[in-house]
C-alpha cells in the first residue's frame, strides 16, 4: 500500500522538481533539459502505440517536422497559442491518412509507409519552398525563451504520461493489447480494430507534432533538412527500447542516459555519430530486449526465489463439476448474465435465425464452398459435418465475416450481413470459437473475457464488464483461474476460455468449430454436457463436428458437406444412414 | 515528341533496374521473412565500391560486378546468422519477433550508412563509363544506361530461372509458401533462408554497381532506394518475379515523366502515389500471385 502511494506520488514530485530547473539560471541545464523532455515525450508517445500493438512507426521525424513547419510558416500570422492545436490537428490528419491507407490491412504496409514518410515530406517541403515561396528555409524570430520551451514541454510530457496512464486502465488500452496479440481474435470479440488503431496513431502523432511546434523557435532558421531529420525517428526508438517499450517509466528511464550520451557523442565524434548510434541500438536490442526496466522484475526474482508460481493444480479445473445452469445466480444478476441476451422462448419455435443462400467461395482454383443454402431456426443445435476439406470451416469463416463470399447471401435476424467485417458481426450477436484455439498466452483469463463483454456485449463500464466476465467464467467452472495467464491452462480449459469469450458477447448464435476435438474421453463427456446445458437455456448453436457420437446426441438437425456442396440435410439419425453420406465417408464399394 | 520518347526510354531503363532491386528484396522478405530496411544502404555500399575501383584502378564496373557478388553474399550470410537468427532465438511470440526484426533492420541501416557517412560524408559519387550515345527508337540513350538495363534484365531472368527450374529454387519457394511445412519435406529452412537472404544481397549489390554506372549518388540516398524497391515489391506482389518486373517498369516510367513534366523534386511523391494506389486497390499485386 505504501509502495503504491509512493509510486503514485513519485511522478508529480518528479515533474515539480523538474519545473524548478530553469530557476537555476544555468543555460546548459535548461538546454539539456529541453532535449531530455523532448525525447522523453516523443518516446512516450511512440511507445503508447507501438508498445502494445507492435505496429512499428518509423515516421516520428515526419510528424515532428510537420509541427515545426506549422510554426515556421504561420507564426507571423497566427498567435502562438493557436499554433499548437493547429500543429496537433495537421499531425493527426496526416496520421489518420497514413493509418486509413495502411492499417486496414495487416502486414508490413504500415511500417513501409512510415519508413519513407519523413523523406517524402522533406522533399515536398523543399519543392514547395523552392517553387512556391521562393526560399529553402524560413526564419523563426520569436521572443519565446528556452525557459518557456522547457516549461511547455514539461506540461506536454505530463499530459502525455497522464494520457498513457489513463489509457492503460481503460478499455482502449486493453483493445490495443489484444490487437498486438491476435488481431483476428480481437475482431471476433467485437473490437473495431481499424478504428482503434487509427485513432491511437492519430492522437500519438498529434502529440509528436506539438513537440515539433514547441521546439521550433529554438532554431532561428528552419529548413527541411533540420525539421525532417531521420535520426530523430531513430533516436526515439533507441530511447523507448532502452527504457522498455511497454513500461510506463520506460521512455523516461531511457531518455536520461541516452540524451546525455547523444550530447557528448555529437560534440566529440560528429562524423561517426550515426554509426555509433546504430551500433548502440543493435546492442540494446540484443542485450536488453525488455529495456532497463525489464531487468527490475528479474532482479526481484533473484532476491525472492521462493515466489510461488501460479500454475493450476493438475486436474483442478479439468474434471470439475459439469457445468449446470446456475439458475439462482442468473436471477441474482440478470443484467450481466451470459445468456440473458438469448431468446427465452422454447427451443425450436421455428423462426429462422440465420439463412444462408447460394453461398460460394473460391480460393484460386479451389472451390471451397459451392452453392450452399441452409436455414437455422431459433433454439436448435445445427450440425455441419463432412470429411476433411469439405468446406465446413470456410462456411463458419464466411458467416463470421473472416472471408467475403464470392456469391450468395447470409441473412441474420432478417438483416443481410454478407461482407460485413468480423467485429460488426460479433456485435450483432454471432460468436465463435476457433478450431485451433486462439488465445493470448500472456493475458489472464479475465482479460480475455472482459473485452468481449465491453466491445461486443452490452456492458457499459469496465466494472460491469468485469462482473459479467467473472460470472461467465465461474459458470463454466473456471472461477479458480480468473487471474491465471491463459498460456498456463491445459487444453480443455483453453477451450472453455474461448467459449467464455464467445458467451461474453451475449450471442444469439454460437458457432463452435470442432470444439470437442482433441479432448480425451472423460473431458468429452464434460464438453457435451456443457453444450447440452447451453441448449437447455435456449441458445442457438452451430456445431462443426467430426464425432458422430456427439452429432447424434447434440444436434437437432444437420447438413453433410462434401467438396463444398450440401449432400444431405435432416435429423442426424436419417442423415447418417443416407447411402450418399456413407459413400462420402467410407468411400465407394469395391465393385471387383 | 522527342522528349516524350526520351522520358519513356529513361523511365524504362530505371524501371528495369528497380525491378531487379525488387527481386532481391522480395526474396529476402518472402523467404527469410526479414523486412530489410538496410537494403538501399547495402546497395550504396556496392555502388561506392565500384566507383572507387574505377576511379583508382580504372577497373571496369563489369569486373566490380564479379568481385562484389561473393563479398556481398558473405556479408549478408553473416548478417543473417549473427544478427537475425540470434534475435529469433530469444524472442517469444512471432509478432514480437517481427517487431524487433524491423527495428533491428532499421538499426542496421543506420550502422551501414553511418559507417559510410563517417568515411565519405555526403559527397557525391560518379564516374563516366561508356558515355557513348546510342540511337534507339528515335531517342538518344547513353550506352551505359542501356548496358545497365540489359544486365538488370539478364540477372533478373537468371534469378527467376534458378527459382523456377531448379530443385533448390523449388525448395526456396516451398519455404516462402509454408515455412512450417517445408521441414516436413526435408528442407533445412534456416540454412536455405540464410542462403536466400544472401542471394538477395548479391542482387542488391549487382543493382548498386549497375546504378553507379549511370547515376550520380551519395550515401544518404540509400533510404530512397530501399523505399522504391519496397514499393515495387508491394505493387508486384510479394514473391512475384513477373509482377516485380511490370511494377518496376511502371515505377521507372512514372518517375521519369514526373521528373520531366512536373518537377524533379516531386519524384518521391510519385512513388508514394503509386504505393497508396497499390495498397488501396490490390492486396496481392498487379498480377496476383504467380511465382507461388
Amino acid at each position: 500500500m505504501m509502495a503504491s502511494i509512493a509510486r503514485t506520488a513519485a511522478l508529480p514530485l518528479l515533474l515539480l522538481l523538474a519545473a524548478l530547473v530553469p530557476f537555476s539560471n544555468n543555460d546548459f541545464y535548461v538546454a539539456l533539459g529541453v532535449s531530455l523532455l523532448m525525447y522523453a515525450t516523443l518516446a512516450t508517445a511512440w511507445g503508447v502505440f507501438a508498445g502494445p500493438t507492435k505496429y512499428i512507426s518509423l515516421a516520428t521525424a515526419a510528424f515532428f517536422g510537420v509541427g515545426a513547419y506549422t510554426v515556421g510558416l504561420f507564426y507571423e500570422k497566427i498567435p502562438m497559442l493557436l499554433l499548437y492545436p493547429l500543429a496537433a490537428i495537421i499531425g493527426a490528419v496526416l496520421a489518420a491518412f497514413v493509418g486509413l491507407t495502411t492499417l486496414r490491412i495487416q502486414g508490413m504496409y504500415f511500417t513501409i509507409f512510415t519508413f519513407g514518410l519523413a523523406e517524402l515530406i522533406r522533399q515536398f517541403m523543399t519543392w514547395y519552398q523552392r517553387n512556391v515561396s521562393g526560399s529553402v528555409g524560413v526564419y523563426i524570430l520569436t521572443d519565446i525563451s528556452a525557459r518557456q520551451i522547457y516549461w511547455s514541454l514539461l506540461v506536454l510530457l505530463a499530459l502525455t504520461l497522464l494520457g498513457s496512464w489513463l489509457l492503460s486502465r481503460s478499455r482502449w488500452g486493453l483493445a490495443l493489447l489484444m490487437i498486438g496479440e491476435d488481431e483476428l481474435a480481437a475482431r471476433h470479440s467485437g473490437v473495431r480494430t481499424t478504428a482503434v488503431k487509427v485513432i491511437a496513431l492519430a492522437v500519438t502523432s498529434a502529440v509528436i507534432a506539438v513537440v515539433g511546434a514547441i521546439v521550433a523557435p529554438r532554431w532561428t532558421y528552419l529548413d527541411p533538412n533540420i525539421a525532417f531529420n531521420p535520426t530523430l525517428s531513430f533516436m526515439r526508438a533507441v530511447i523507448a527500447l532502452l527504457g522498455g517499450m511497454q513500461r510506463f517509466w520506460g521512455p523516461l528511464a531511457g531518455a536520461i542516459p541516452l540524451v546525455i550520451l547523444f550530447d557528448q557523442l555529437n560534440a566529440r565524434y560528429p562524423t561517426s555519430y550515426t554509426l555509433i548510434l546504430g551500433l548502440l541500438f543493435m546492442v540494446i536490442v540484443f542485450v536488453l530486449p525488455d529495456g532497463i526496466l525489464g531487468l527490475l522484475p528479474k532482479l526481484q526474482r533473484l532476491r525472492a526465489p521462493a515466489a510461488p508460481a501460479v500454475t493450476p493444480a493438475p486436474g483442478a479445473g479439468t474434471l470439475s463439476e459439469p457445468v449446470t445452469p446456475a439458475a439462482p445466480a442468473r436471477q441474482a444478476s440478470p443484467g450481466v448474465d451470459g445468456t440473458s441476451g438469448v431468446v427465452t422462448t422454447a427451443p425450436a419455435t421455428g423462426t429462422t435465425l440465420l439463412a444462408v443462400r447460394d453461398l460460394r467461395k473460391t480460393f484460386g482454383g479451389i472451390v471451397a464452398v459451392d452453392g450452399l443454402s441452409f436455414e437455422i431456426r431459433e433454439g436448435e443445435v445445427f450440425g455441419i459435418i463432412g470429411p476433411n476439406g469439405s468446406g465446413k470451416t470456410t462456411v463458419l469463416n464466411l458467416i463470421s465475416g473472416v472471408y467475403e463470399p464470392d456469391r450468395g447471401e447470409i441473412v441474420f435476424l432478417g438483416r443481410p450481413i454478407t461482407g460485413k467485417p468480423p467485429e460488426e458481426i460479433a456485435r450483432l450477436g454471432i460468436a465463435r470459437t476457433f478450431q485451433l484455439v486462439r488465445i493470448y498466452p500472456a493475458l489472464t483469463c479475465l482479460d480475455h473475457v472482459i473485452p468481449a463483454a465491453l466491445f461486443g456485449g452490452h456492458a457499459r463500464t469496465l466494472m460491469e464488464a468485469r462482473d459479467h466476465a467473472v460470472h461467465i467464467l465461474e459458470e463454466l467452472g473456471m472461477g479458480a483461474f480468473l487471474h491465471v495467464p491463459a498460456g498456463q491452462l491445459n487444453f480443455i480449459d483453453q477451450k472453455r476460455l474461448e467459449l467464455a469469450r464467445a458467451l461474453a458477447l451475449r450471442p444469439k448464435l454460437l458457432l463452435l468449430d470442432e470444439w470437442l476435438a482433441g479432448l480425451n474421453p472423460s473431458e468429452m463427456v464434460i464438453g457435451m454436457e456443457l453444450i447440452e446445458s447451453l441448449r437447455g437455456r435456449g441458445m442457438t448453436i452451430v456445431l462443426i463436428e467430426h464425432l458422430m457420437q456427439a452429432v447424434r446426441r447434440l444436434c437437432d438437425r444437420c447438413i453433410v458437406m462434401s467438396f463444398g456442396q450440401k449432400i444431405a440435410e435432416g435429423v442426424p439419425e436419417d442423415v447418417l444412414r443416407d447411402p450418399e453420406v456413407v459413400r462420402v465417408y467410407l468411400g465407394e464399394a469395391d465393385d471387383a | 515528341m522527342a522528349s516524350l520518347l526520351d522520358a519513356l526510354v529513361t523511365g524504362l531503363v530505371y524501371g528495369g533496374v528497380y525491378a531487379l532491386l525488387a527481386l532481391g528484396l522480395t526474396l529476402q522478405y518472402g523467404v527469410a521473412r526479414i523486412l530489410n530496411l538496410a537494403y538501399g544502404d547495402f546497395l550504396i555500399a556496392a555502388a561506392v565500391f565500384a566507383t572507387l575501383l574505377y576511379q583508382h584502378y580504372q577497373l571496369s564496373p563489369l569486373v566490380s560486378l564479379v568481385l562484389v557478388a561473393p563479398i556481398s553474399f558473405l556479408v549478408h550470410l553473416l548478417v543473417y546468422h549473427l544478427v537475425f537468427v540470434q534475435l529469433e532465438r530469444r524472442s517469444g511470440s512471432w509478432r514480437a519477433m517481427e517487431a524487433s526484426s524491423i527495428l533491428l533492420a532499421f538499426g542496421l541501416s543506420f550502422v551501414v550508412s553511418g559507417a559510410m557517412l563517417a568515411i565519405f560524408g555526403g559527397k557525391l559519387f560518379s564516374y563516366s563509363y561508356l558515355l557513348v550515345p546510342v540511337h534507339i527508337l528515335g531517342s538518344v540513350v547513353p550506352a551505359n544506361r542501356l548496358l545497365a538495363f540489359v544486365l538488370a534484365l539478364v540477372f533478373g531472368g537468371i534469378a527467376y530461372l534458378l527459382l523456377v527450374r531448379t530443385r533448390i529454387g523449388t525448395a526456396i519457394r516451398a519455404i516462402a509458401v509454408d515455412p512450417d511445412g517445408a521441414p516436413l519435406a526435408g528442407i533445412d529452412v534456416r540454412r536455405w533462408a540464410g542462403i536466400t537472404f544472401a542471394f538477395g544481397g548479391i542482387i542488391c549489390a549487382a543493382g548498386g554497381v549497375l546504378i553507379s554506372m549511370f547515376q550520380t549518388f551519395n550515401v544518404p540516398m540509400g533510404v530512397s532506394f530501399t523505399l522504391k524497391a519496397l514499393v515495387v515489391v508491394i505493387m508486384g506482389g510479394v514473391g512475384n518475379a513477373v509482377g516485380a518486373l511490370v511494377a518496376g517498369l511502371i515505377l521507372g516510367v512514372t518517375e521519369s515523366f514526373v521528373a520531366r513534366y512536373v518537377s524533379p523534386g516531386l519524384t518521391l511523391a510519385a512513388v508514394y502515389g503509386l504505393f497508396v494506389l497499390a495498397v488501396l486497390t490490390m492486396r496481392t499485386g498487379i498480377l496476383g500471385r504467380a511465382l507461388r
